[in-house]
C-alpha cells in the first residue's frame, strides 16, 4: 500500500513485518506495535494530512460503495443531450431490499482508471446526467436518492468551459433541491467545491473522517490568495474543511467513524457503517412526508451563513 | 494565459495639470483617454471600444431610471467566521473595505424602475473583493429574490464576480445553494422573470447562479466560467484558452441569448420587460 508522507514512521515496521512473515517467525507484537503507532499518527493529523488521506488511492470510492451496498444495480446512462460522462455512475438498485437511486462519482484506482473517469471530475454531460436523472426518480420513481461524493472539483477544460459547465452545474443543484423524495448524500473522499456541491446537497449530509469538503481545494485556495501552492497546508488548516470542523460549524449533519489508519486499510469495515450509516438515516427520513422534508432541505440552505448587521 | 493579466487589470490614471485633467490609458489599446469623455461613454473606450469595470453605484445610475432606486433591507456585512488570514487578515480587509468601497458587501440590491417598469435589481460590486460571494452577499441577493417574488416584479441582476470567496470557506459555497433554492421558489411562480446580465468575470458559483437567468443578456467582451486563470494555471498545471470563457463564443454554443455592448444594455433590458405581456405579469 502506498504509505502518505506522515506515515513514514512505518515504513520500517512494515519492512519488518513482512520480512517475519516470508521466514515464518511471530509477528503478533510487532502487528501490536505497528497498530499503536498508526493510532498515534493518526490521533495527530493536521487538515492537510487529512486531505491527503482523503486522496489516497486504495480507498474505497462510490462505485465500490454502489456495488458493495445494493444488489441488482444497474446503472443508467447518457445526458440525452450529448453524451454519458463515465465520471459519473448512476442508476438503481436495492438497499437492504428498498429500491434506491444512487449516483457518485468515479475517480480510479490506478492511473489507467484515473485517465478513463477523469479522476471523478465531472464534465457537463455528467451534471446533465444527474440532472435529469434526479428529476425522473424525483417524479416517477419516486425512490430515496443516495449520492456518493468524492471528486477533487469540477472538470475545468475549454470544452467543459464551451459546453456549459456553470449552467450544468446550475441544473444539477437545482435539481436535487426541488428533488420530491429523500437525498441523502455521503462524502466518502474528497468533497471540492462546484463539483461537490453540485451533487450533493440534500436532506443530509454525511461525512467519512478522513474526508473533505471545501470551497475550493487547499491548492486552488493558495493559488488564488498566493498565487502559488506553497500555502496549501495553512489554507487547508484555515478553511475548516475536516468532518469534524464542518459538523460543529453546522454545515454537514453527520459523521462515519473510520478507524485510526482510515479506510484504505479496513474497507469492508467502513463500507459496512457506511450502509448502516444509511439505513438509520433513511429510516428516519421516510418516517417524515416528503413536502415537510422538501420544505426543511429548503430551509436550511436558506439559512446558511454567518453575517452581521 | 493571462484573463486578467497586470496590464488589464488596473486603470492607470494620468494626472495632468492641476488635477483636472485626469486621463486615463486603456487596458487594451494603450491609448491615454480624458477620463470625463470615458465617463461620458459608460466607461467605454472611445478607441477600440474596451469595457472599462463600472463600479456598482455607476452601474446602478446607468441602469435604474434617475432617482427611482431604493435600496432594499438593513446593510449586512459578512464575519470573519473561520478566523482567516491569507496574505492579511480577513477582518482587517472587511474593516478597510468599509472604510475604502462604502460598501458592507459586494451586491446592491433594491427596487427601482427600468424604462419606467418597476424591478428588483441586483448589482455585484466587483470593487468589493472582486464580487466575491461571501455569507453577506449571498443573504442579500436570496432577500432581493424573495422580495422580487412577493411583489411580484421581474427581476434584473448584473453579475461580476470571481466566483466564492475563500477566507469564507465552506459558508461561501453554501451561497450558492442558497440562492438557487430562492431562485427555484421564484420561478416557480407564474409570470416571474429572471433577467441575468453578465459583465466582465463572472466565475465559479456565481456563473452557476447566472446562468439560471429566464433570459441571459451578456456585456460584449465578457469572460465567464468556471475558475479564472490562477486556478488552471498553478493547479491544473495548464492554461485554459481564454477563448473558452468568452461570452462571444457562448453565445455560438446556446448558453447566452444576447450580446450587447454597455451602451444598448439598458435598452435591451427594457426591450425585454415589455415584451412580457401584462395579462402574464405576476
Amino acid at each position: 500500500m502506498k504509505l502518505l508522507p506522515f506515515e513514514k514512521p512505518l515504513e520500517i515496521l512494515y519492512k519488518e513485518l513482512e520480512r517475519r512473515k516470508r521466514n515464518g517467525e511471530d509477528t503478533l507484537h510487532l502487528e501490536e506495535l505497528i497498530e499503536k503507532q498508526m493510532e498515534e499518527i493518526y490521533k495527530k493529523l493536521t487538515p492537510f494530512d487529512t486531505v491527503l488521506v482523503a486522496r489516497h488511492p486504495d480507498r474505497p470510492q462510490p462505485q465500490d460503495y454502489i456495488n458493495a451496498l445494493l444488489t441488482d444495480f444497474t446503472e443508467f446512462h447518457g445526458d440525452r443531450v450529448s453524451e454519458d460522462d463515465p465520471a459519473l455512475i448512476a442508476g438503481f438498485g436495492f438497499f437492504k431490499g428498498m429500491p434506491v437511486f444512487a449516483m457518485g462519482t468515479r475517480k480510479g484506482h490506478n492511473i489507467h482508471e484515473r485517465l478513463k473517469y477523469h479522476s471523478g471530475m465531472l464534465s457537463p454531460s455528467g451534471f446533465r446526467k444527474a440532472a435529469r436523472l434526479v428529476e425522473t426518480v424525483s417524479h416517477s420513481f419516486k425512490v430515496p436518492i443516495i449520492s456518493f461524493v468524492d471528486t477533487p472539483g469540477a472538470m475545468v477544460s475549454p470544452q467543459s468551459e464551451m459546453n456549459g459547465q456553470v449552467e450544468a452545474i446550475y441544473k444539477s443543484l437545482s435539481a436535487l433541491l426541488n428533488a420530491n423524495v429523500p437525498v441523502i448524500s455521503v462524502i466518502t473522499g474528497e468533497g471540492g467545491g462546484l463539483g461537490a456541491i453540485g451533487i450533493s446537497t440534500g436532506d443530509r449530509i454525511l461525512m467519512l473522517t478522513y474526508s473533505y469538503f471545501a470551497v475550493v481545494s487547499p491548492e486552488a485556495g493558495s493559488a488564488i490568495l498566493f498565487k502559488n501552492t506553497e500555502a496549501k497546508s495553512r489554507v487547508a488548516s484555515q478553511l475548516h474543511l475536516t468532518a469534524r470542523e464542518l459538523l460543529s460549524l453546522n454545515v454537514i449533519d453527520g459523521i462515519i467513524e473510520e478507524p485510526l489508519g482510515g479506510a484504505q486499510r479496513f474497507k469492508d469495515a467502513v463500507i459496512k457503517s457506511v450502509g448502516d450509516a444509511l439505513q438509520s438515516e433513511l429510516e428516519t427520513l421516510l418516517k417524515e412526508p416528503v413536502t415537510e422534508l422538501k420544505k426543511r432541505r429548503l430551509e436550511k440552505y436558506e439559512s446558511m451563513g454567518v453575517f452581521t448587521k | 494565459m493571462n484573463i486578467f493579466g497586470k496590464k488589464k487589470k488596473i486603470v492607470l490614471p494620468v494626472i495632468q495639470g492641476d488635477g483636472q485633467d485626469v486621463k486615463v490609458r486603456c487596458n487594451s489599446c494603450g491609448r491615454l483617454i480624458d477620463y470625463n469623455t470615458l465617463k461620458e461613454n459608460y466607461k467605454i473606450c472611445p478607441y477600440c471600444g474596451y469595457h472599462f469595470r463600472m463600479s456598482a453605484t455607476e452601474r446602478i445610475s446607468v441602469l435604474a431610471d434617475k432617482s427611482t432606486f431604493d435600496e432594499l433591507g438593513e446593510p449586512i456585512q459578512s464575519v470573519d467566521v473561520l478566523n482567516f488570514t491569507d496574505t492579511v487578515p480577513y477582518k482587517k480587509r472587511l474593516a478597510d473595505l468599509k472604510d475604502t468601497v462604502g460598501l458592507p458587501n459586494a451586491i446592491l440590491t433594491g427596487s427601482g424602475k427600468i424604462g419606467g417598469i418597476q424591478c428588483a435589481i441586483g448589482v455585484f460590486a466587483f470593487e468589493f473583493l472582486n464580487g466575491t460571494l461571501g455569507s453577506a452577499t449571498g443573504e442579500k441577493l436570496a432577500e432581493l429574490i424573495r422580495f422580487a417574488g412577493k411583489n411580484s416584479l421581474p427581476l434584473v441582476v448584473v453579475f461580476s464576480s470571481a466566483g466564492e470567496r475563500v477566507q469564507e470557506g465552506i459558508f461561501s459555497l453554501m451561497q450558492v445553494a442558497k440562492t438557487v433554492s430562492a431562485l427555484n421558489a421564484y420561478k416557480e411562480k407564474e409570470g416571474s422573470l429572471f433577467i441575468s446580465v453578465l459583465t466582465n468575470p463572472v466565475l465559479g458559483g456565481v456563473a452557476s447562479i447566472a446562468m439560471a437567468g429566464d433570459v441571459i443578456i451578456a456585456e460584449s467582451g465578457s469572460y465567464v466560467g468556471v475558475s479564472g486563470p490562477r486556478i488552471s494555471e498553478y493547479v491544473m498545471k495548464r492554461s485554459l484558452p481564454k477563448e473558452a470563457q468568452k461570452v462571444e463564443n457562448l453565445m455560438k454554443r446556446g448558453f447566452v441569448d444576447i450580446i450587447t455592448d454597455r451602451k444598448g444594455l439598458k435598452d435591451t433590458i427594457i426591450r425585454i420587460l415589455k415584451f412580457q405581456n401584462k395579462w402574464g405579469k405576476l
